[in-house]
C-alpha cells in the first residue's frame, strides 16, 4: 500500500482480491480534485453461502447495493411448505452467489417457461450475499413454531418518533441481497420471490443504491444528508461476540443467529439542503467534509462530549445525533448498522422520496429499542428524518452444505 | 385483448389453427352449457326417473336466516340423462348455478333471479361425484352424487387422451362464441334503442363470454388477411382497448369504444350505433372463424397461462375496462376460460403428473374462493365494480392468489409436450 492517507483518518485500501491499493486523494484544499479509488470492486469475488457459521451479510464487507424485501405467508402455507421454501431458497442463495443462474435461462423445450430468469446471466457473482430473516409472527402457532421463539424476540413496540406506514411494517420472512452489482442482488430477490410464488406473498421492498456502512479498510461511505455514515461501527470479532451474535441465548437454532432490524428512514431532503452547514453539523454532530466530531479533527478522532467551547457550551450538543446514539451515552452498547441509501423516486407531492434504508444487527433487540426511543425522542435530526417503516426479523446462523436455513427449527 | 399472436406464431393460420374442420363436438356436456335448457313452464314434479328415463333435479335458491341458501331435492341419481330445473325463489345473491365435474363446467344457468320463471337444462351424466357450485350460497358446494355406471376411464395412449380433450375444448369455445353473438346482439339492441342503462345492463353481459374464449385469440384471424393487419384480426376489432395503441388505419373500434361511450360519454351517438353495428359484425365472423379451429394440446396449457397472464397484466390493473371498471367480471371470465381449458387436458395431465394436477385443483380452488368474496348481484355482471379505490385496497391479495396458478400453468405445456 503507497502512503496513501494524504488526510489523516481516510484510510482507503482496496477490496477484494488485488489485496492493496492507492488512496489518491487530493489535498483538502481542492474539493473538486478529490479521486475516489479506495474502494475499488472486485467483481469476481465470490462469498460461499454455506458453512460460514453466521449467514453473510452481516459482517461481510459492505457491498455497493442491496434489494431488501420482505415478505408474508399465504393462507394455504404449512410448516411443510415453510420448510421446503427454506430449503429451496438456500439452495438457490448458495448457486446465485456463485454466480450461477437458478436453474436454465434456456429450457430445451420450446413451450417450458425458464427456470432462471436470467438477467443476471452473465454477470460476475459481485460479492453477493444473500440473508434470510424469519419474522415474530411466524412462531404464532400456525406452524407448530410457538415452543422455538426466542424470549427477546418480538414485533418492536412503539417507539419513540415512529410515524410507520403499514405498507412500509412488519413481514414474516426477509430477504436482504447485498452485491457489487445492483442487477445482481435484484436477480437474486426476484428469483427467491417466484421460488417462493405458492407459499409466500412480496410485501414491500427497498432498493438501496449505495451502503452507508464500512468494512475494515472501506472508507466510511456517506448517507443522503452528505454525512459519513457509520464511523463508529462494530468492527472487531471481539464487538460482533458481544454485541451482535446470540450465544447463551434460550433457542439453540439461534446459536449464532442475530437480529436484523430494518427502519426505513426517509429524509425531508429539500428543507436538509436548504439549511446552513453550521446547524446540520449541529444536528448530526460531525463536520460536514472529513466527518470528524465538532471537538476534533479527524473522522476517528473519539467525540468529546465534555468539551465546551469559549462561552462555555458544549461543543458537541447533547441532542445532536452523535451524542445521543454514542456508546459512551448508552451503557457502552453498540448495534452492528449496515444500511443503505434509498431512493423511490418522487412523491406526490413532487419531492424527492428518498432516504435511508436503516439496517442493523444486534444480539438483543432490546439495545436497539433503547436507542431509537432516545434519537426518536430527543434527536435534532427527526425535523429532517421520518421513520416510515419498520421490521425485525430472527436470523439463524448459517446452514452446512446439504442443509438450510433454519433446518434446526423443524426436528 | 390477448395482443399476442404475432409476436408468438409466426406461421399465423396455417400453424396448428388452420388443421380440417372439426367434425362435430363431441362433449356432451359442453353441448348442456348455458344456452340449452328451456325455462319450465310447469312446476317440476318431485324428484325422480319419469317414465321417459329422464332423472330430475330441482335445485332451489332461497333466502334462509338471512342467508342464501342452494338446496337440492335430491342427492343422487342414476346415470343418464338427468334434467336439473333451478328456481330462485328468493335468493337475490345467488345468479348462478353450474353442475361441476373435476373442475369441468357440465351444465349451468346464469341470470337467475328471485321471482324469475324456473330455468332446467337437460345433460346426460355417467356415474361418479359431482358438485353442485352455486356462487354465493352460504354453502356453495353440494355434493352431488350418479350412481351406476362411470364413464370410461380414459384409455388409450396419453396423446390419445390429451387430443380428446382438445376437441372438448374446441366445442367450449364455439359454444362461448356462439353465446357472445346472442349476447352482443342484444347489446345492439338496446344501443339501436338508445337505452344506454340497458345497453350498460347488456354490455356487462357480454363481456364474460369473450373473456372465456379469448385463449385461443390466436386464431382470431379473418381469412385473406397478413397476420399483422389489424384490419383483419379479430381480436383487434371486438377487444382492443384505447391503451393499446391504436392502429392508425383501422381506427378503434369495438367493445371498448362503445364502453367509452356508454360510460365516459354517458350517451348514444349515431358514432356509437355504428361501432356497434360494427361489432356484431365482426362477432359474427368469429362464429365463423372459430368453428373449423383445432388445438394441440400444449395451446390449451399455453391459452390457459395466458389467460391467467391477461388477469395479471390488464384485469386486476384495471385497464381492460378503463371506463366501466368492470374488471373483475372479465377476471372471472378468464379464470374460467383458463379453467376449462386445464379441464380439457385434465385426464390427460393425470397420467402424466398427478401431483400438478392436485396442485393446479388447490390454485383455481383459491382462485374462485377468492373471487366469490367480490360477488355482488346487485352490480353489472355480477362482481363488485373494481374502482380504483378498491383496486387499491384489494389488488395485491388478488395477485397474491393468481401469481401461483401462473406459475404452475407455465409448467403444464412442457409436460404435455414431452407426452405427445
Amino acid at each position: 500500500m503507497l502512503s496513501g492517507a494524504l488526510i489523516a483518518g481516510l484510510g482507503g485500501a482496496v477490496v477484494g482480491a488485488v489485496g492493496g491499493g492507492t488512496t489518491a486523494w487530493a489535498m483538502a484544499s481542492s474539493e473538486a480534485a478529490q479521486v475516489d479509488d479506495g474502494d475499488a470492486v472486485d467483481l469476481n469475488r465470490s462469498h460461499p453461502f454455506y458453512g460460514t457459521g453466521h449467514q453473510g451479510g452481516i459482517s461481510t464487507e459492505p457491498q455497493r447495493h442491496t434489494v431488501f424485501m420482505t415478505f408474508r405467508l399465504a393462507d394455504a402455507a404449512s410448516a411443510r411448505s415453510l420448510q421446503t421454501l427454506l430449503a429451496r431458497w438456500s439452495a438457490a442463495a448458495a448457486v446465485m452467489q456463485q454466480g450461477k443462474p437458478v436453474g436454465t435461462v434456456q429450457p430445451d423445450n420450446e413451450v417450458a417457461p425458464p427456470t432462471d430468469t436470467g438477467e443476471a446471466f452473465g454477470l460476475s457473482p459481485a460479492s453477493l450475499t444473500v440473508t434470510i430473516g424469519l419474522g415474530p409472527a411466524l412462531f404464532d402457532g400456525r406452524f407448530g413454531l410457538a415452543a422455538h421463539k426466542p424470549a427477546a424476540f418480538a414485533d418492536l413496540p412503539t417507539l419513540n418518533g415512529d410515524t410507520l406506514d403499514p405498507k412500509f411494517t412488519g413481514g414474516e420472512l426477509s430477504v436482504q441481497a447485498c452485491a457489487d452489482d445492483p442487477q445482481v442482488c435484484y436477480h437474486a430477490v426476484r428469483n427467491l420471490a417466484r421460488l417462493g410464488r405458492s407459499t409466500v406473498t412480496p410485501f414491500w421492498a427497498v432498493l438501496g443504491f449505495g451502503r452507508t456502512s464500512a468494512g475494515p479498510g472501506q472508507q466510511t461511505p456517506r448517507n443522503l444528508l452528505g454525512f459519513k455514515d457509520g464511523t463508529r461501527n462494530i468492527d472487531t470479532d471481539e464487538q460482533y461476540s458481544k454485541f451482535v451474535w446470540v450465544s447463551g441465548g434460550d433457542q439453540p437454532w439461534m446459536e449464532g443467529g442475530t437480529y436484523q432490524v430494518v427502519r426505513k428512514i426517509r429524509m425531508l431532503l429539500e428543507t436538509w439542503d436548504t439549511d446552513r452547514v453550521g446547524n446540520q453539523q449541529r444536528i448530526i454532530g460531525r463536520h460536514k467534509k472529513e466527518g470528524s466530531p465538532l471537538s476534533g479533527r479527524s473522522e476517528k478522532d473519539t467525540p468529546d462530549f465534555a468539551a465546551e467551547d469559549a462561552a462555555g457550551e458544549p461543543v458537541i450538543d447533547p441532542l445532536s445525533h452523535v451524542a445521543l446514539a454514542a456508546h459512551e451515552n448508552n451503557d457502552g452498547v453498540l448495534i452492528k448498522r449496515r444500511g443503505y441509501n434509498y431512493t423511490d423516486g418522487l412523491d406526490p407531492n413532487g419531492q424527492l422520496n428518498a432516504g435511508l434504508l436503516f439496517i442493523s444487527y444486534q444480539n438483543d433487540p432490546q439495545n436497539f429499542v433503547r436507542l431509537q426511543n432516545r434519537l426518536g425522542g430527543h434527536d435534532l435530526l427527526n425535523e429532517y428524518i421520518r421513520h416510515v417503516g419498520s421490521a425485525i426479523f430472527a436470523v439463524p446462523p448459517a446452514p452446512e452444505q446439504g442443509h438450510y436455513v433454519a433446518q434446526a427449527l423443524f426436528g | 385483448m390477448v395482443n399476442h399472436h404475432s409476436a408468438t406464431r409466426s406461421g399465423s393460420r396455417s400453424g396448428p389453427w388452420a388443421a380440417p374442420v372439426l367434425a362435430a363436438a363431441t362433449a356432451l356436456a359442453l353441448s348442456a352449457c348455458g344456452s340449452t335448457g328451456d325455462a319450465a313452464k310447469s312446476a317440476p314434479n318431485s324428484s325422480a326417473t319419469n317414465p321417459n328415463g329422464v332423472s330430475t333435479v330441482n335445485v332451489t335458491l332461497a333466502e334462509d336466516a338471512g342467508k342464501d341458501a342452494c338446496s337440492l331435492d335430491t342427492k343422487t341419481v342414476p346415470a343418464g340423462p338427468v334434467t336439473f330445473t333451478v328456481s330462485n325463489t328468493s335468493a337475490p345473491g345467488v345468479t348462478e348455478m353450474e353442475l361441476l365435474k373435476d373442475q369441468r363446467i357440465v351444465g349451468e344457468k346464469e341470470n337467475l333471479a328471485p321471482g324469475l320463471d324456473p330455468v332446467s337444462f337437460t345433460v346426460t351424466l355417467d356415474g361418479g361425484k359431482y358438485q353442485i357450485y352455486c356462487p354465493g350460497a352460504a354453502s356453495e358446494y353440494l355434493d352431488f352424487a350418479v350412481t351406476g355406471q362411470a364413464a370410461a376411464t380414459p384409455t388409450g395412449t396419453v396423446p390419445t387422451i390429451l387430443s380428446q380433450g382438445t376437441k372438448e375444448y374446441s366445442a367450449y369455445v364455439v359454444d362461448q362464441v356462439n353465446q357472445l353473438n346472442t349476447a352482443t346482439k342484444a347489446l345492439d339492441t338496446a344501443v339501436q334503442a338508445g337505452n344506454v342503462a340497458d345497453a350498460k345492463a347488456a354490455y356487462a353481459k357480454a363481456r364474460p363470454f369473450y373473456e372465456r374464449a379469448e385463449s385461443s385469440v390466436e386464431g382470431f384471424v379473418l381469412p385473406g388477411f397478413a397476420v399483422d393487419d389489424n384490419a383483419g384480426n379479430l381480436d383487434y376489432l371486438i377487444d382492443m382497448r384505447e391503451s393499446t395503441p391504436v392502429d392508425d388505419k383501422v381506427g378503434w373500434k369495438g367493445f371498448h369504444a362503445v364502453e367509452r361511450d356508454l360510460w365516459q360519454g354517458g350517451a348514444i351517438t349515431p358514432a356509437t350505433k355504428a361501432l356497434s353495428t360494427e361489432l356484431v359484425g365482426n362477432v359474427g365472423h368469429l362464429v365463423t372463424v372459430v368453428a373449423p379451429l383445432q388445438y394441440k394440446p400444449e395451446d390449451l396449457a399455453n391459452g390457459a397461462a395466458d389467460l391467467i397472464e391477461e388477469v395479471q397484466n390488464t384485469k386486476i390493473t384495471g385497464e381492460e375496462e378503463a371506463y366501466s371498471h368492470l374488471d373483475l367480471v372479465d377476471f372471472a371470465g378468464n379464470v374460467e376460460g383458463a379453467q376449462q381449458a386445464y379441464a380439457s387436458l385434465r385426464p390427460g395431465l393425470q397420467k402424466i403428473d398427478p401431483a400438478l394436477v392436485t396442485t393446479l385443483d388447490q390454485q383455481f380452488q383459491t382462485v374462485l374462493t377468492t373471487l366469490d368474496g367480490y360477488r355482488d348481484a346487485a352490480s353489472p355482471g355480477g362482481y363488485r365494480v373494481w374502482t380504483p379505490a378498491l383496486r387499491g385496497t384489494d389488488a395485491p391479495k388478488l395477485t397474491a392468489v393468481i401469481q401461483p396458478l401462473h406459475e404452475s400453468l407455465g409448467t403444464v405445456a412442457q409436460k404435455v409436450v414431452s407426452a405427445s
